[in-house]
Formats: structure tokens, sequence, C-alpha cells
């Protein structure tokens, strides 16, 4: 398909202008990682400071753990990541194509356990977690992080089915499928983009977290990367350069994931399968 | 496949937790007897202490554990705030450290609510003799006030200020206020000749009331009026006393540096502060003992310590604020535990330890024997050091102190950008102390609703069950015949309900109760008081305030995400290059942690060297005069932050509405624009017909979520206001609630709060997703 030149003209311009809001901050935290004795702010703005180091990078893989943080992170994303795809992608499609009995009711109690404000809740939920002996465990937090990820994710994944139509699995059936079939070999592999956002939606609650988790985990050497970034953290003498160049390596990861995901997030997946 | 990833994480996490109950088997074993190296007797220890500090306690603990093999320190470093609240939280389960290392100000609240012990056993008074008495913390039993407990012991003293000056700009340090006027005013430079000056006389964070105290003493004023209490010997209470002539007189000080005399920078944090000073670009500075090692020992400057000057005007030193920092001994920690703990807590306040600290550190110790030792006589910046301790004023160690601290600092940061007159600021201080003091020393009584309410809460739920009853008999025969819509949705539910019914209801009970500081433990039900205080209290005006505010807060920015989102996929998913680059590019704001980009921002919005006004310098190069662009000092005036707060907000939503967006296009047959072209329409229309329309089943949940998690978005309005800077003035709900409870254990208020805060979002959520159909299947 081909474009009047003016408008793909346009199209890098609006995307250049918000590259270049996007990426300004974070050039920012590039600097900071990169400056020696720990300096926050600078009078002076430039991106490669003149005395700099990567002293900052070396020493978090040399003197701190680092890599176990990151292992530990991983870790519990991945299986935040999986359940809740899978019990996203079930729900989601329960609420989109069955009618039954207090299906709404459902709907909007998932929602409301996100109306409660986060802080309020830590400490029954550290009451909780130390009296069921979760303290210090990898499970207690996942399983906090999927009930979090959920509701968005059961929600999004709605959205998503609402858009197939019901035409496709009606075809599946009368080809002999059972509605449970019509759900794993023709739906599911339509709602990619939907399971894209689900996964990476459910990622990023486990990744980027550290207030639960300062709660629940409390042990150096158990800390997932946003606590061990956060212990660089000290009223009026932080590590900044530590904390920068942490919080940087920390994204790369993210930048991955949607880097291998997002293929699907672009396919141009065509629906025109069935006519209608 | 999913299952099979599924399984494979399951397998890894049961590994995680095999090998913790190894070493709980382990430990197992060593109490029968056979000791092994991982079976070592384990002593927790929560500190707080600075990295350079860190340094030295790990290499002692190396030291103790060489010489008790049979023991292993864990030791965790905790920030202060966090340290505290996870303190207070332990208690009320019996868990938590064995002990605690931390500052003097909040022992006051660990001694409140029970979390920490008498160490005299461990401690008897010829052993207390060895200290001064001004780095132990000797309290009154909270039953028998005869009893005397010893909850804290120093193993340092200082945490205070002096003057940092750097020589190459200031030969000799000022030993007067007036001299000190003189050398700031010399260096107070315009250098680049733009009008504004690039180096400052004097710099000092003005944010934070702490750095003020130097000031009110040498003006003859102090934040309490009776101190005897200070040392926490007495039983009477404290009263603040901030408004008075001495303390305006100070504050008229302070604020003349600014307006009257130009010679400190327009704005000032901590680190705007220190980065002005290290970059040669401040001739002085104020700054505690934990910085000083920094800034001697800086190469690009010439930095010395000197003793806080003589007001002028007064005749009577500048005393900073001291305190000493220790250990105490967790309520956890009981019978075997509580000795080995008590024998660390030993070890760490032994002169060994003390010496290693006074060495590596320069920190003063607490043992009167290393007084004497010839480093606090030869080291320059140790003598001065010592010499400021000696001339300082002990921190009173009581709960009020945070109150008092809470209501200084919105007044004084309202003074210190020209807002309100120093008379002005103190009044205001003191009526905010007073009521402040209030509502942390106050406990609420059970009300004559408060009996009646557990048995409310009953009927109410025993109503809904027999208003309900056909649909839960629908619902149990439903069950039978919808078995694969149960099958799949319930998994879900169960996960997140078993997770948040028990916080649910534990914060329902909370708001009815008077969960406080002084009923931190044994809180009850007491009736409809927070509701009350938050509609009817003498701060209900500002709850409105603030409420309106949230609102207009969610509304530009979810409208803004959205509209960015949207623009942003449909630009994207037309035939360009270098699709994949935009995308990866575009999602960095989501992608890097909004902890340190928030605090970037921060950054961007400062007055002088932030890179917004720059650019709006640069623009203005441009521009006729009369359309000049203003400069303003962003994160000083309060809707200018709030700005601030939203900018950077929208920043870093705008990526996750595009990758939603994204997903959503794919979902959009091609046939329909096909179809569209046929009939020539414009792509405006085909916009507004065809690809809106066809998102919306994907944007709405996104749009109720965000518009929910804005309007509880903690962390972005704390991190870039700085707390609520200027003057408490840019709180969204959240953060009101947070400052309540977490600054003055309000927990029931709070709760209440939260609890206003959902029902708010519920009503909004069920009127938006009635209106858009939202929980319509498709069938």
């Amino acid at each position: 398909m081909n474009e009047p030149r003016t408008i793909t003209a346009l199209r890098h311009v609006v995307l250049l202008l918000f590259v270049a809001i996007a990426v300004w901050p974070i050039l920012d935290v590039v600097s900071i990682s990169l400056r020696p004795g720990d300096r926050l702010r600078s009078t002076e703005w430039e991106l490669i400071p003149e005395n700099w180091t990567l002293d900052s990078y070396r020493e978090l893989f040399t003197e701190q753990p680092f890599l176990r943080w990151l292992g530990n992170s991983l870790l519990v994303s991945a299986a935040v990541t999986a359940f809740g795809v899978v019990l996203a992608s079930m729900g989601g499609y329960a609420f989109s194509r069955f009618q039954f009995v207090g299906r709404q009711t459902m709907m909007l109690s998932i929602l409301t356990t996100q109306m409660f404000p986060a802080t309020m809740l830590l400490l029954p939920l550290y009451i909780m977690i130390a009296k069921l002996g979760l303290i210090n465990t990898f499970w207690g937090l996942s399983i906090f992080y999927v009930s979090t990820a959920l509701p968005f994710c059961i929600w999004q994944m709605k959205g998503f089915y609402d858009t197939i139509p019901v035409s496709l699995e009606e075809a599946a059936k009368i080809d002999g499928c059972s509605q449970f079939d019509a759900f794993t070999k023709v739906i599911l592999p339509v709602a990619k983009p939907g399971l894209v956002i689900t996964a990476l939606f459910s990622f990023m609650t486990a990744w980027s977290e550290y207030i639960v988790a300062a709660q629940v985990l409390q042990d150096r050497e158990m800390f997932t990367l946003p606590l061990g970034i956060k212990s660089f953290q000290s009223s009026m003498s932080t590590q900044w350069g530590l904390y920068a160049a942490a919080s940087i390596l920390v994204s790369i990861p993210v930048v991955l994931v949607f880097m291998g995901l997002s293929r699907y997030l672009v396919s141009g997946m065509t629906l025109g399968a069935v006519k209608e | 496949m999913l299952l099979a990833v599924l399984q494979r994480i399951v397998k890894m996490l049961t590994r995680v937790q095999s090998g913790n109950s190894m070493l709980f088997l382990g430990m197992l074993t060593l109490l029968v007897g056979c000791g092994k190296q991982d079976s070592r007797q384990v002593v927790t220890l929560w500190h707080q202490m600075r990295p350079a500090d860190r340094a030295v306690l790990e290499s002692r603990l190396e030291v103790y554990e060489q010489q008790n093999p049979e023991i292993d320190v864990r030791a965790l470093y905790k920030e202060n705030e966090e340290l505290r609240s996870g303190l207070e939280s332990a208690v009320l389960v019996g868990a938590g450290p064995d002990i605690v290392y931390g500052p003097w100000d909040t022992l006051g609240v660990y001694n409140e609510i029970g979390a920490v012990q008498d160490m005299t056993p461990w401690f008897p008074s010829e052993v207390q003799q060895e200290f001064d008495p001004r780095t132990l913390a000797i309290l009154p039993d909270k039953e028998n006030p005869s009893l005397r407990k010893l909850y804290f012991v120093g193993d340092r003293f200082g945490n205070h200020l002096a003057l940092v000056y750097n020589r190459n700009l200031l030969k000799e340090p000022p030993q007067t206020t007036d001299e000190l006027i003189v050398a700031a005013k010399a260096n107070t430079v315009d250098e680049t000749g733009d009008g504004r000056p690039d180096r400052f006389g004097i710099v000092w964070n003005y944010t934070e009331p702490f750095f003020v105290i130097p000031f009110l003493t040498g003006h003859g004023a102090w934040v309490f009026a009776n101190d005897a209490p200070g040392d926490g010997r007495s039983e009477v209470r404290p009263v603040p006393e901030l408004d008075t002539p001495q303390a305006i007189a100070a504050y008229q000080f302070v604020a003349d540096l600014k307006t009257k005399y130009h010679v400190l920078p327009i704005s000032a944090d901590y680190n705007v502060a220190r980065e002005l000073f290290l970059s040669g670009k401040a001739a002085m500075l104020i700054d505690g003992d934990w910085s000083w090692q920094d800034y001697v020992s800086a190469e690009e400057i010439d930095a010395a310590i000197a003793p806080l000057p003589i007001v002028s005007s007064t005749g009577l030193p500048m005393k900073p604020m001291v305190s000493p920092k220790g250990y105490s001994l967790s309520i956890a920690a009981q019978g075997k535990r509580a000795e080995e703990a008590m024998q660390l807590i030993r070890f760490l306040t032994d002169t060994p330890t003390q010496l290693a600290f006074l060495e590596q550190q320069k920190i003063i110790p607490s043992r009167m024997s290393l007084r004497d030792h010839p480093l606090l006589k030869q080291d320059p910046t140790l003598i001065t050091s010592f010499a400021q301790t000696q001339n300082g004023r002990l921190m009173p160690l009581v709960t009020e102190m945070r109150a008092v601290w809470d209501a200084m600092k919105p007044p004084y940061q309202s003074l210190m950008s020209g807002n309100i007159s120093a008379a002005d600021a103190t009044r205001q201080m003191q009526q905010s102390a007073d009521r402040k003091i209030a509502a942390l020393t106050g406990s609420v009584r059970p009300g004559v609703t408060a009996p009646l309410l557990p048995f409310a809460g009953f009927a109410l739920l025993l109503a809904l069950l027999v208003w309900q009853r056909h649909r839960l008999v629908e619902f149990f025969r439903d069950l039978r015949r919808n078995r694969l819509a149960y099958a799949f949705a319930l998994p879900s539910l169960l996960a997140i309900f078993l997770v948040v019914v028990f916080p649910l209801v534990f914060n329902v009970a909370l708001s009815f109760s008077n969960m406080s500081l002084q009923n931190f433990r044994d809180w009850e039900i007491v009736g409809f008081h927070n509701y009350a205080s938050i509609f009817f209290g003498d701060q209900a005006a500002k709850f409105w305030g603030v409420f309106f505010k949230t609102i207009f807060w969610t509304a530009i920015n979810v409208s803004l995400h959205v509209s960015i989102g949207v623009l942003l996929a449909v630009v994207i998913n037309g035939p360009i290059r270098g699709k994949a680059i935009y995308r990866l590019l575009l999602i960095i704001p989501w992608a890097v942690p909004a902890y340190i980009t928030a605090l970037t921002w921060r950054g961007m919005f400062d007055y002088q060297f932030g890179v917004v006004n720059q650019g709006i310098l640069a623009i203005n190069h441009y521009l006729p005069a009369m359309l000049h662009l203003p400069i303003l000092d962003w994160l000083n005036l309060p809707n200018p932050a709030f700005a601030a707060c939203i900018i950077a907000n929208v920043w870093l939503g705008f990526p996750f509405m595009m990758v939603i967006a994204l997903g959503g296009l794919q979902g959009i047959p091609q046939e329909l624009y096909e179809a569209a072209r046929i009939d020539r329409a414009t792509r405006w229309q085909q916009f507004w017909n065809i690809t809106l329309p066809m998102l919306k089943p994907v944007l709405i949940p996104a749009v109720t979520l965000g518009a929910i998690w804005t309007f509880n978005n903690l962390n972005v309005v704390w991190l870039v206001s700085n707390g609520g800077e200027p003057s408490d003035q840019t709180h969204i709900l959240v953060s009101y609630v947070y400052k309540a409870v977490f600054n003055l254990y309000q927990y029931g208020y709070g709760a209440a709060l939260s609890m206003v805060i959902f029902l708010m979002l519920l009503v909004f959520s069920i009127f938006f997703l009635h209106k858009t159909q939202a929980t319509e299947g498709v069938h």
C-alpha cells in the first residue's frame, strides 16, 4: 500500500519528536550512571561527563550480588507471566463468550480489588504472609503479583476476544471441534496480540514492584532487582552511580522481552478468515 | 506449550523452596547437636548505616563471626522509613529482627508501640557509665513509670551540621553572621552576565527544617518550651514552642539571605546544594557530619569544615541539633536469641568497633575512653566536629518531634519561596504542631455505635444473601450447566480473592478503629469517628480541595495517555521504515524504572539547571520579547509543581497505552479500510468510523483501570514533588493518606480514607462501565 509522501514524512516527524521526548530523560540516567562520586544533579548538561567511568557498572557485577538479584527477578517474573497468561486467557474467554450467573458481578468485583490504595493494604498483607509462613519465599511474592496483575489481564483478554467474531468458533464446531478445542486451536492463535500484552503486563508487574517485595523478602540474597536497587538509596547519601547504572541494566531485559514479543503486535493478523 | 512452561516454573519455584527447607533442616540438626557450616545460630540485624559505614560494619561482623563460629549474623540494610515501618509491622506478628540499629528519634516510637526491650541486664549501670550519657536512652516503663529501662545504646554521637567552605573561594571561615553575609555577598557572582548569578555565597538544603535549627538556636529559639524531657527521663510531655519573637527573628534572617542579600540560589534541595558546592559554585555549605569526608576528599574543590558562626544580633552561637545512633533489642529476640543478640550488641558498641569507625569514618565515639583519642585532637575535621557536638543541642527523644518536623516543613518552604512572612510562618507552624501532636498523642475511646458495628456488618451481609437468594440458587444450578465457563473463570477469581480478601476485611475493620500510635497493638472498634473526621473534622475543607485536584489529575493524565498512545499507535502502524526501532525507543519510558526517571524529571524542572527552563530560554531567544515564555520556579510554586508531576506522569504512561492500542489495531480487518476507500472516505473519517470503534473493546479496560491506577498513583507525585512540596500543595488523595498514616501513625484514619477512595472509584467504574457496556460479552 502506498501513501502520499507528505503523510509518510508526517509520520516520521511525529515519531521522531516523541522518540526525543521518550529518550531524553533516560540520557540523564545514563549520564548519572557514568558520573563518578555519586552525583545526582549536575550544573552542566552533558551526556558523557568529563571524567566518566564505568565503575558503577563494574561494581554491580563484581561487588554487588546483581546477578543473583537478576536471577531472582527473572524467576519471579517468569512465574507471574506464565500464571498470568494461562489464567487470564481462560478467564477472559469465559467472560467474553459465556452467559452465566454472576458474570457481571464477578467482572466488576475483580476490578474492585484494584481500587484500594495499595499502601494501605501493606500492613494486613504482611500479617497474612507472615502467618502463612511465606516471608522470604518467592511463592508469597509471586502469588501476590499474579493476583495484582490478573484483573487487568482478564479484562484485557476479554476485550480482545470480543473483537474476534463468534463465527470463527462456530465454523470450528461445525468441523467437529469441541468448545475447548475451538478455544485452544482457533481462538488463542488469533488472540496473540492480546496474549502478548497480557504477558508484557504480568512481566512488568513483577519486574518493577518493590513495596510489597520489601515486606516479603528480608534477606539480601533473596532480593529482586528493584529491592536491590532501592538498597542503594539512603537518606542524604544515596549511591547514585549504582542506582542509575542498575536502573539502566534493569530495563534491558524489558526491552528484550518486548523485542521478542512485539512481532506479534504487528503481524497484521487478518481476521478475514471467515466471511461474515 | 504454555502448560509445559508453567510446569517447569513450578518446579523451579519448588526447588528454591526445598533449598530453604534444607536450610531449615540444617538448623534443626544444629539444635540437636551436630553443628555444621550452614547450621549456625542466626542473629538478624536491621540497620540503616550509610554506604561507607556499612563497609566498616561488615568487616567488624566478619571478625565477630570468626570469634564466634557458631553464630551467623544476617545484617540487612533498610532505608530509614522502611526500617521503621518494617519493624512496626513485624511487631504485630511477633516477628522481625533481633537487633535494630537506627537513629535516636525513631526510638520514641519503638518504645511507644512496644517494639524494643530492656537491655539493663546486659548493660548494668557500671557499664553504662563508660558511655556518654547522651548516647543512652533510659525511658520509664510504660506500665510502671517508676521503672527505668535501657532501650538504646549508642555507638556514636553527632549527626550534626557544621559549615563547610571552599578554600579556593574563601580564605577564612566567617566567625559571625555579619561576616558570613559579607563573605557570601562577595562570592555571589554572575559570571556569564545573563542577569542570574551562577555562583552563590552560601547554600543548604532549605526544604528540610532540620537545617534551619542552628539559625533558631543562634537567635535564642528552640522547638519545645520545656526541654527537660529531651532525654526521655521525664514523664512531662513536651510543649511545642515555635511562634516566639526569637523564632520570627531567626526565620526573618534566613529569608533575608535569599530575598534581601540575594546570596542563596532560587531553589535548593539536598542534591542541588551538594552539587553546587562540589562543582565550586557555592563558597559555603551547611551540611552534616555524614557528608564531610566526601567534600574534603573532592578534587575540584578545597573544602574544610568550620564551626557554625555566632549570630551577630544576639551574640549566641548557632547550635546544631545533635543525636546519637545506636542499637536496640527487638522484642522478637527472646530467651537464647536475646542472649546472643546482646552479645553482638556488646561487641558492636565495644571499644575496638568504635575505634574502627573513628579511624575509618571519623565518627565520634560514644565511649568516653575513646574521647581522648589522639585523632580527636589532631585531625582538623574531627577537631571541629567534636567542638560542634559539644556546642550542639540534643535532639529531644520524644514522639512529638516528628509532629514538629511535619508542622515546620510546609510554612518554612512557603517562607523560602517568598509567599508568607516570617511571622505568618511561625504562627502556622505553632497551630499545625498543636493539631498534629493532638492527633499523635490522642486516643479515641469507643463511641456508642462501636458495639453494634460488628452486628450491623453481619446483618448487612445476611440481608444481602437473603435479597440475592434467588440468584444464589440460580448460581448453583448454573454451576452444573455451564461447567466450562466456570472452570475457566473460577481459577482466576480464586487467585485474586484469596490474596485480597483478608487485607480488605482487615482494612474495613481498621477504618472503624482507633489504631494509632497510642493504640497500636491494642486497637479496638470505635465507630464512625474516622469517617466523621474526614468529612466534618477541621481538615475537611482540605480533603475536598485535594479530592477535586485528584479528579483533575486523573482526567488530564488518562486523556493524555490515551490520546498520545492512540496517536502514536496509528502513526507507527502505517507503511513506514524503521517501525521496530521506533517501537522499541517509544516504550523506553515504560521499561526504565519510574523510581529513577521520576527523580530525573525533578532535576529537569530545577529552576536554574533544569533542562526545561534552559529550553524555554533557548526558545525565547528566537521569539520577540512580547511572546517570551515565562521562566518558572517549577518545583517551588504550587501549580507549576503539580504540572511538573502531571508532565512526568504522562511521559511515564503513554507507552503502555500505545502498546495496548497497537495490539488493538492488529484486530481490525483490513477489508473495512478497503471498503471505506472504495467509498472515498477520508483518512479522518476512516479513523473516526473504523479505527476508534474497533479499538473500543480493547481500550475500555485500559482506560478504566488506567483511571483507577492514576487516581491511586502515589509514586510519581511523591517522587517528583518530594513528598508534596512545596508546602503540601501538590498532594492527591493517596499521597495525602500516605502522609497521614506514615507520618502521624493514624492507621484508622488512613483506612477510612482509603475506604472513601474505594467507594468513589467503585461508583465511577460502575457508571463508566455501564455507559460503555464493557461488561457485555459476545455470545
